[in-house]
């Protein structure tokens, strides 16, 4: 019998973790982060009219991540906290 | 499990059993592994110093723990030396250095892939090749250094195609990719001096594309030999194109670097000519691409002024690498990550 190591080893506990999802969005603030690959704000943004209209939330903030930020980046400090501020909930995240 | 580390029973550790195991698992790279069994990880941490245990990075975007032990495991796969140790130490801390981007590079649709480049007297005391054919096959050091990189991304990392690695291609580049600077046949000494790192070798990532070849037999003199680098750097379907912090790393073949040092040019004077020589008009730019991530000056530049492929100077790195022949290339980054040049202690 041999022994082997295997390759992946252990974790490290994430760096953050999400949010629990709000049960129900009815009254409650949307906001959209553009990550600014193609397409994304305009279908995010609709997406999120399209939950607000269902639901009764409102979409109250749509932003990009602030200049000189792009889709690889994590966005800016004040665009961060503004979202913080501003809303309940944020959409995010668009691929190619 | 000992200290997060799994250690597996396995009855047959013949070399198609191996595959198979590896294979079932989702582990591996797709080629034969050598098993690593504690015996060989052992041998390959007796140099290393240091604890086997010490976190060196955390790597995502799976977030496991890269310590010297699961570094060996992954060298001992990919059937490297003890000799090759020091530079996959070190080249795994500067993954986990967070202008590297490495969460960034591992989730892009883009085809990037860390090239490691082993620098000063490491490279010749462990055989590396940093001549003749020195990106392509046929040297232990290379290629089992480049592979081990790749597994400890695949392993540790999780950068597995699909989950982990969203690449929509993938590529050569991502099985194996290590050089070493031809430091003998530099003649601006080696890069990780001019970079600023006073160690005896040291190591460079630079995560980007496979290489692009760019070729002059004829030229005596550097300017119609880096005008063909500046017109392979001036693409538009590079990464790059729009990305002002972009870098460029320009390994120059030794008959190349000779012929531009031969005229008095420094290894800054190279990257200076390529900053002005590759360039496009700004309307081309314009015309062909709407997400320009430009530093802000670039945004004021009129449509007929030539603007550079990349923000600055110094985003042009030049390295030689290879050896008799008219033959130099260009590998450009993936553009949202920054290379990271680290001594090895």
């Amino acid at each position: 019998m041999d022994q082997i190591y295997a390759p992946d080893g252990p974790l490290a506990p994430p760096p953050i973790t999400s949010a629990p999802s709000p049960p129900v969005l009815a009254g409650l603030r949307i906001g959209v982060l553009d990550n600014l690959k193609p397409n994304a704000k305009l279908l995010m943004q609709r997406a999120a009219e399209q939950i607000a209209a269902r639901t009764g939330a409102k979409v109250a903030l749509v932003t990009d991540k602030g200049p000189g930020y792009n889709s690889a980046t994590p966005c800016s400090d004040p665009i961060f906290d503004k979202l913080d501020k501003e809303v309940d909930l944020v959409i995010t995240g668009s691929a190619d | 499990m000992t200290q997060g580390y799994e250690l597996l029973d396995v009855v047959d550790a013949s070399p198609e059993a191996m595959y198979e195991l590896f294979e079932e698992r989702g582990w591996g790279d797709g080629l034969p592994l050598v098993p690593p069994t504690s015996a060989r990880v052992d041998a390959l941490l007796e140099g290393c110093g240091g604890d086997p245990d010490e976190v060196l990075a955390v790597l995502p975007p799976r977030f496991g723990k890269a310590t010297r032990r699961m570094v060996a495991v992954n060298a001992a796969l990919a059937g490297c030396k003890p000799d090759y140790m020091p530079v996959l130490i070190a080249a795994t801390r500067a993954l986990g250095e967070k202008k590297l981007n490495l969460r960034g590079v591992n989730a892009t649709t883009h085809c990037v892939a860390p090239l490691l480049i082993v620098h000063g007297e490491i490279a010749e005391r462990a055989g590396f090749n940093s001549g003749l054919g020195a990106f392509g096959p046929g040297n232990r050091a290379n290629a089992t250094t480049g592979r081990a990189l790749r597994l400890i991304l695949l392993h540790i990392a999780g950068a597995v195609p699909g989950p982990g690695d969203a690449s929509t291609q993938g590529g050569p580049a991502k099985y194996s990719y290590c050089v070493a600077e031809n430091t003998a046949a530099s003649p601006w000494g080696s890069f990780h001096r001019s970079a600023g790192v006073d160690s005896a070798s040291a190591i460079t990532l630079h995560c980007g594309e496979a290489p692009h070849n760019f070729h002059d037999m004829e030229s005596d003199h550097p300017s119609r030999i880096l005008d063909k680098c500046a017109s392979v750097m001036a693409t538009l379907g590079q990464n790059n194109a729009t990305i002002a912090q972009g870098e460029y790393f320009v390994a120059l073949g030794p008959e190349h670097a000779a012929t531009c040092a031969s005229a008095g040019w420094s290894r800054r004077d190279v990257s200076s000519y390529l900053f002005q020589m590759a360039r496009l008009p700004a309307r081309v730019f314009r015309a062909q691409f709407d997400l320009r991530a430009w530093f802000p000056w670039m945004h004021g530049v009129a449509d007929d002024e030539l603007l550079p492929m990349t923000g600055e100077v110094d985003h042009i790195k030049v390295f030689v690498c290879g050896g008799a022949g008219k033959h130099s290339s260009v590998v450009p980054s993936w553009g949202m990550t920054s290379s990271v040049t680290l001594p090895i202690e």
